[in-house]
């Protein structure tokens, strides 16, 4: 797993609720007149303890959103540790000085909101979306844990648990669970994007409070975190009450930047692994590609869009709908503030080989590389970029999530303002010749996933 | 941005809730008894004031051909969706040795007209980033046909949907590659001890009734032939008790036109009303283990029949639920937060026009299967044996009621809950007066419910895990056993 998110939430399914879905652009025939898409508002503003605090002001509906990105994911761990980035994100629902173990979540629920929290490799995310009249709640909740979490052995083995259950059924109770952190252990050489988010079992045993005391010093610091607010509240009266509750915090040293070198890879590297969960054959490859903040960030974007957004795309018109040797088959390049991925999975079709799925895959990347891309795939790219702008101006709790990320990743908050400007300057031959840089042989990892025969009847 | 349209006021409900009480240390003294999970120190600044919303309506018309046209007005975004509902065409009235078959009919639907390969329908819509699906579930009463796009994409889009649903070539080299699709995906579903659970478990609490229905088979899929499908979209793909319902971007003036241009070749069949049964009454409760080879947890799912939607116990059963398995429920805060057996842990229910279902579910670790069984069951017992403390269901009240003013943000949130009350015949205030209602609900009321639809006489105990927790769950009883494809063995 790329992230582990926790699902706290176990609403009953009352509502019918319509999947959003959006359009953009015009594809076939006439071009039609686009319509002009606003830009996002925001104050950026920095705190005297470093807290960088953004705010964007939409009145829309009566509610807000809050996003703390700590600057800490599983990047920063080190080996014997791994898995500590999540399992403290977990320790940050447990309580501070002034909120119970648990208290949070309670009070933000029983409030009408929602909330979570979510580790990756590059940060640490907590949200909360509630009522309008219920801003000074999520301040002090977050402000309290900022501040003064209470880190006791009792929560430390309960949440290791609730982790350790987490693995369980994320990863090894789960078919292709393990084909991940097999995946990265092989494609990198830097531990820190080596190990799984979720870390191993044993490590997760040899946690200790202290461990979770020092980490917390380090980097729950404010002037390691972004904090920031979109929706129905006053920009001016917001910073002044998030300085009332922020403010007084210290900051701390700034943590020692992680070395993200990855040595240049020479050869394809290769594996197949046994899984006696899965049924049918999975196919994963991927190519090393440059971090998100790359100028080739953009034409990589394209590429994966033309190579698997959707049914009109090539690896599904061949591969699925023609040749059908994959019920499935996705491309993507993944966020990444270091040294990135570019990912292929397909499921291999009962009865097919993998091998001939990986020749069409190779043969459908080829393509890109020396032919032409159609004008209605670039288009389709372009219209997609303004589509998912239009999808995050309608949640308040999208915006924050992405400003205050996109804060800490890039230093561009306002970055989503300018998405669908920079798709729509990336030319064919841009996708071209990211293909051609970096979808090779020598610089990717083939993991097969091939099902373990049954053990004797009525499992082990 | 303007402000919404949405008039929104903000006052203490103190007619409807009581204020959310300040709570000191010694408050968890009050809590049920599985509070450990949770400790208030009631120090953090809450709003005592319930935003009160009032819901916009949607405005409606009823065309010719028995067409409902429904539409909530929003022009906060440049976008517009829209979701056709066609009762009578959902895999509750498919033939019960054609499981799935208005579900793969609604997937061919978008595979081909007339006039538009697959290819090409898929390359319109992609291109100007627009979305169309069509689907019908293996128990639902209806099929339904959603879409949307940017404003100025979706007379284009609209057009697209009509020709799926009126001009559907249904090809046969598509319908080919579709079973090959499917039969992988129901080779795949089968590793999720969740699908293993959720399947026994819908067949032991509706017996052959066509609510028990998740999945097409692969024998069901080899009965159903193009001319089964294109029967199906003929004789159930009608307008005569359907509805459209628009979000967005768009007057109802507007919508009618659109759907009057576009629609008008879909006649009325003059079909009545599809009619539902209620499925009869499960036999006894027993234990089920299906044996899943590699488990390291156990997935448990515990319940029994619920209500139709509008018994007025459904009130009542959604507070007491949210008491015990919604967020941060009692079974959360015991079995996760206290005792550490899981990552996740709830109860859900479904009420529908047939009665539907509750149950209660988790994924354990294989060696406190036993342990964490009895501590779910005990809490469900709990809800029934004692009223739940004041402030716990003043919180749970609170969190269904404060709730409402999210959904502001999302008109298709919002249409919704007015499709729901179409669906359900719900009053046509039902939504305005669902605030009043929940927070009216008595403690008495809510273990009135929970006694009734939890009783343990009712509850059937599914698990799927490895075959040595077999003398665990025989403790408590008869037990069936199965393995990963669905078959009973000795």
């Amino acid at each position: 797993m790329a992230a582990s998110v926790r699902r706290l939430v176990a609403a009953s399914p009352m509502l019918l609720v319509a999947t959003l879905t959006l359009g953009n652009g015009f594809g076939t025939a006439t071009p039609v007149a686009q319509t002009a898409i606003r830009e996002v508002k925001f104050s950026d503003a920095k705190l005297k303890n470093g807290l960088r605090v953004i705010i964007s002001e939409d009145h829309a509906a009566p509610v807000f959103a809050i996003a703390v990105n700590y600057n800490v994911g599983s990047r920063d761990e080190r080996k014997g540790r791994t898995g500590f980035a999540h399992l403290f994100e977990h320790m940050m629902f447990k309580g501070s000085e002034n909120v119970g173990p648990g208290e949070h979540p309670y009070l933000i629920f029983s409030n009408g909101g929602s909330m979570n929290g979510t580790t990756n490799k590059d940060r640490t995310l907590y949200f909360e979306i509630l009522p309008a009249n219920q801003l000074d709640l999520a301040l002090f909740l977050e402000a309290d844990r900022m501040r003064s979490l209470e880190i006791t052995g009792p929560n430390l083995d309960n949440q290791r648990q609730a982790v350790q259950e987490e693995r369980r059924l994320g990863v090894d109770n789960q078919p292709y669970g393990k084909t991940f952190e097999v995946r990265d252990e092989l494609a990198y050489e830097n531990f820190a994007y080596e190990h799984s988010v979720i870390g191993s079992m044993a490590d997760l045993s040899a946690a200790t409070v202290d461990d979770v005391a020092s980490f917390f010093k380090t980097y729950y610091a404010p002037n390691n975190a972004v904090l920031s607010i979109v929706g129905d509240v006053d920009s001016k009266v917001t910073l002044e009450k998030v300085r009332r509750y922020f403010e007084a915090l210290p900051s701390q040293p700034a943590p020692a930047a992680v070395d993200m070198t990855e040595p240049a890879q020479a050869e394809e590297r290769r594996t197949t692994i046994e899984d006696g969960l899965a049924r049918l054959t999975r196919l994963d490859m991927v190519y090393k590609i440059p971090p998100s903040s790359s100028p080739d960030a953009d034409a990589l974007q394209v590429l994966g869009t033309v190579l698997s957004s959707g049914r009109s795309s090539r690896f599904y018109e061949t591969i699925v709908r023609q040749k059908e040797l994959s019920p499935s088959v996705n491309a993507f390049p993944g966020e990444s503030r270091g040294p990135g991925l570019f990912t292929v999975i397909g499921i291999v079709t009962p009865g097919k080989a993998v091998a001939d799925l990986e020749a069409a895959i190779d043969a459908e990347v080829e393509r890109v590389k020396n032919g032409p891309i159609e004008p209605w795939e670039m288009e389709k790219a372009r219209n997609n970029a303004r589509s998912q702008l239009v999808n995050n101006l309608g949640s308040a709790l999208g915006r924050a999530i992405t400003m205050g990320q996109d804060a800490l990743f890039y230093d561009q908050p306002g970055r989503l303002n300018t998405t669908a400007a920079r798709i729509a300057k990336v030319t064919p031959e841009d996708v071209q010749r990211v293909a051609r840089q970096y979808l090779v042989k020598t610089g990717r990892t083939v993991v097969i996933t091939v099902p373990k025969p049954a053990p004797a009847k009525g499992g082990l | 941005m303007r402000r919404t349209p949405v008039a929104v006021l903000a006052v203490s409900l103190a007619t409807l809730l009581p204020p959310h009480p300040v709570q000191g240390q010694a408050g968890t003294q009050q809590q049920p008894p599985s509070t450990a999970g949770l400790v208030v120190k009631g120090k953090a600044p809450v709003s005592n004031a319930v935003l009160a919303v009032k819901l916009p309506h949607p405005q409606e018309a009823t065309l010719a051909n028995g067409l409902r046209v429904m539409v909530l007005e929003d022009h906060r975004l440049p976008r517009i969706s829209f979701q056709l509902m066609m009762p009578g065409a959902g895999g509750y009235y498919d033939p019960a040795a054609k499981v799935g078959l208005s579900g793969v009919t609604a997937q061919m639907m978008r595979e081909g007209t007339a006039t538009r390969s697959s290819q090409q329908i898929s390359q319109a819509l992609e291109t100007m980033s627009a979305n169309l699906n069509v689907g019908s579930g293996a128990s639902g009463t209806t099929a339904t046909m959603s879409g949307g796009a940017l404003t100025e994409n979706f007379a284009p889009l609209f057009d697209l949907a009509a020709d799926i649903l009126l001009n559907p070539s249904f090809p046969g080299d598509e319908w080919d590659r579709l079973k090959t699709r499917t039969r992988a995906g129901l080779v795949q579903q089968r590793t999720q001890p969740q699908f293993l659970a959720q399947e026994r478990f819908s067949k032991v609490v509706f017996g052959d009734h066509p609510g028990s229905r998740v999945s097409a088979t692969p024998e069901s899929l080899d009965a159903i032939t193009r001319d089964a499908m294109v029967e199906c979209h003929r004789t159930r793909f009608v307008p005569d008790h359907a509805l459209i319902a628009f979000a967005g971007d768009i007057s109802l003036a507007a919508a009618r036109t659109l759907v009057e241009s576009k629609l008008g070749a879909w006649k009325k069949a003059g079909v009545a009303k599809p009619a539902v049964t209620e499925p009869a009454a499960a036999g006894t409760a027993k234990g089920y283990l299906i044996a899943r080879p590699g488990s390291v947890q156990t997935t448990f799912v515990v319940g029994a029949q619920s209500m139709t939607r509008t018994d007025p116990e459904y009130v009542p059963l959604t507070v007491a639920n949210r008491v015990l398995g919604g967020t941060m429920g009692r079974l959360f805060r015991h079995l996760r937060e206290e005792k550490g057996y899981t990552y996740g842990v709830g109860s859900f229910f479904s009420a529908l026009e047939h009665r539907g279902q509750w149950s209660a579910s988790t994924s354990v670790r294989t060696e406190v299967t036993e342990a964490a069984l009895n501590d779910l069951l005990a809490d469900v017992e709990a809800m029934r044996t004692a009223p739940v403390p004041e402030k716990e269901l003043n919180d749970a009240k609170r969190a269904i009621v404060a709730g409402f003013a999210l959904s502001l943000e999302s008109p298709e949130q919002l249409l919704g809950y007015y499709v729901q009350s179409w669906l359900y015949g719900l009053p046509a205030d039902y939504w305005d007066s669902y605030p009043a209602l929940i927070s009216g609900v008595t403690a008495a009321q809510a273990q009135a419910a929970a006694s009734k639809y939890w009783d343990p006489s009712r509850l059937q105990i599914v698990a799927v895990g490895d075959a040595k927790i077999t003398d665990t769950m025989k403790k408590r009883g008869a037990l069936e056993l199965y393995d990963a494809e669905g078959k009973m063995t000795p």
